[in-house]
């Protein structure tokens, strides 16, 4: 985890048939016994889906890489760990330019951390980079080698009604993602997902709760580590859609336009194929209706922290443990 | 389990603070000064779990030090508030953190304490069997614990790239003068820095060793003091330097060990290191 490795992955489903030095079994044919020459012809084969690494990109990281993005240019990444960020070229693996250093001089001042790092989808010289403080920094490259002041600095005051010994903890962000069409950024934090406007720093235009009934559990879930648990946040193709993960393989869909949402659940008793997905609730009190599932009897080693959205198709792909699902929009 | 102020098992520990923080959660039959203190007491010995792993978690680390931190400085406006004494009964534990661990475990005896009135020592008899769980530690040992745990982090994360030591087979140490500066600029930890003057040591003396044939090196050092089988304090003075040696040496393995990279220790036999000590100091 503190190496970078770039994968080539292919897809095969056809191979060669008719060689003449070699027969099928590959084993070398007799050169004396060949009297005709053919030309080797393709023919349809099970598809064989393969991954290749084709460039490492190593000892450029200290600490745990949390997060690599591409440039729009697609000549250049960039890759984040808990202090540090560092600029990749794809074509050179021994040299990493070093954009962003947060760590102190003395390792005992150390009180914030790099959670998250992505670059702008339209401008190559814009990124953002989020901190276990639950503020965000946008950089520009063209200021200096080193970005360590920022062009713009997002942070929410904190409400002081919520707060908590575990405010900062659920504060600490763990996944930043640019809308599609770069004006905004989601930030996923432990109990809420927020949307924000890069021209407004001050405070998110858009909070959405994932699992608010959490709030009042924050110390046993501080036992048992639950806390930490980084989930991701991804936009739909039009931005109009956010979607992130919860427990008991929930996952949370929020319109941001009607702003509807729903709960469905990523699990193999509830999904055959082609059926339909039918929305979940988590009931917080009180009388416990049919089919609603209350906060106790949540699983919470069942977790769904990487989700993905295809960019321009109503796709999903939802990690679920040691599953992948993949649901698309009802076909009418 | 009401008075028994012993030393507890982990398992039944980690059960009691299971039953605690469902305590905390619903708000129930716990003061805010308790909660404050189960909060802490967390808090402590996860940093201490951490500090036991093979690859230390930064992010949580910090997490988890800046929480104690808040707490520590909201107990200490509250004690600056009101001049109380700190409770008679807590173990006044070593600076550095390692001697956390019997605080950090054992119970606070309800009748060591007596009636002193601190926030972190109020004993109310309706919740001695929760206060019995709990333990009361000072702020020292509090500040001297997240230094030492990131100053370690610190450590244990800036060994691990390969650079700063040879792997085995590798006849010319490489080291990169930038980063065997900077690690040496980084260290204001003496045992970092002797951990860093201990893998230098052991590479430099590994390629020496390859060069030349031991016997050559050792062929006019009078040895028959060393063949003896025990201590003998007439020892103690040759030995010393060595010593330097033996502490980087112990050290090294378990920072070696800490680092996730697979990094090949070059294993010398300690004897021979003491020679080629004794050697190089003598030089």
């Amino acid at each position: 985890d503190k190496t970078v490795k770039l994968w080539k992955v292919s897809e095969r489903d056809k191979r060669p048939e008719g060689y003449n030095l070699k027969d099928e079994d590959g084993r070398l044919r007799d050169p004396s016994m060949i009297t005709v020459l053919r030309v080797p012809v393709l023919r349809p084969m099970d598809l064989m889906v393969e991954a290749t690494p084709r460039r490492v990109f190593a000892n450029a990281h200290t600490y745990h890489i949390n997060s690599i993005s591409v440039n729009s240019d697609y000549e250049t990444y960039m890759s984040a760990d808990d202090l540090r960020i560092n600029l990749w070229n794809f074509e050179i693996t021994n040299q990493s330019f070093n954009i962003v250093d947060i760590k102190p001089a003395n390792m005992e001042e150390l009180t914030e951390v790099i959670t998250a790092a992505e670059f702008h989808p339209h401008h190559c010289n814009t990124f953002v980079y989020s901190s276990s403080k639950g503020t965000i920094r946008l950089c520009d490259m063209r200021t200096a080698a080193l970005c360590d002041r920022h062009a713009k600095f997002f942070e929410e005051p904190e409400d002081p009604s919520n707060r908590s010994f575990f405010s900062e903890i659920i504060s600490s962000i763990s996944d930043v993602k640019f809308s599609h069409s770069g004006r905004y950024i989601m930030t996923r934090d432990y109990l809420t997902v927020k949307v924000w406007d890069l021209n407004m720093e001050n405070r998110p235009i858009e909070t959405y709760q994932v699992h608010d009934y959490l709030r009042s559990k924050l110390c046993s879930l501080y036992e048992n580590d639950c806390i930490f648990d980084k989930f991701e946040c991804v936009w739909n193709g039009s931005d109009s859609v956010i979607m992130t993960g919860s427990y008991n393989n929930f996952f949370r869909m929020f319109d941001r336009n009607t702003k509807r949402d729903v709960t469905l659940e990523a699990s193999r008793e509830n999904s055959k194929p082609r059926a339909i997905l039918k929305p979940r609730k988590v009931c917080v009190g009180g009388k416990r209706r049919k089919d609603e599932i209350s906060v106790d009897s949540l699983d919470f080693s069942k977790k769904i922290l990487h989700t993905a959205w295809h960019p321009s198709e109503n796709i999903i792909a939802v990690a679920a443990t040691n599953n992948l699902y993949i649901f698309q929009d009802k076909v009418n | 389990m009401l008075g028994r102020g012993l030393k507890r098992k982990l398992s039944d520990y980690e059960e009691s603070m299971a039953g605690l923080s469902s305590a905390f959660d619903s708000s129930r039959g716990l003061s805010y000064p308790l909660k404050r203190q189960l909060v802490l007491n967390m808090c402590l010995t996860k940093l201490q779990t951490y500090k036991m792993l093979v690859e230390p978690n930064l992010h949580r680390s910090v997490l988890i030090a800046n929480t104690v931190r808040q707490i520590q400085e909201e107990m200490r406006q509250e004690s600056s508030q009101q001049p109380v004494t700190i409770c008679p009964g807590i173990a006044p534990a070593s600076p550095s953190y390692p001697g956390m661990e019997a605080p950090g475990i054992s119970l606070q005896l309800p009748s060591g304490v007596g009636q002193q009135e601190s926030h972190g020592c109020e004993l109310r008899s309706g919740e001695d069997p929760i206060e019995n769980s709990l333990l009361i530690v000072s702020d020292d040992d509090m500040s001297s614990a997240i230094s030492s745990i990131l100053k370690d982090l610190d450590f244990v994360e800036d060994i691990s790239p390969p650079t700063c030591l040879v792997p085995t087979g590798d006849d010319q140490p490489k080291f990169p003068e930038n980063t065997g500066l900077k690690l040496e600029d980084d260290r204001q930890d003496l045992k970092g820095a002797e951990c860093v003057f201990g893998s230098f040591e052991i590479s430099n003396s590994t390629s020496y060793l390859k060069d030349l044939a031991i016997d050559d090196i050792f062929e006019d050092i009078d040895t028959s003091m060393y063949d003896s089988d025990f201590c003998c304090p007439p020892l103690m003075p040759p030995r010393s330097p060595s010593l330097a040696t033996e502490e980087p040496l112990k050290t090294f393995p378990s920072c070696n060990s800490s680092s996730a990279n697979n990094i090949q220790i070059c294993r010398t036999d300690l004897s021979e290191l003491d020679h080629i000590m004794e050697i190089l100091v003598g030089s």
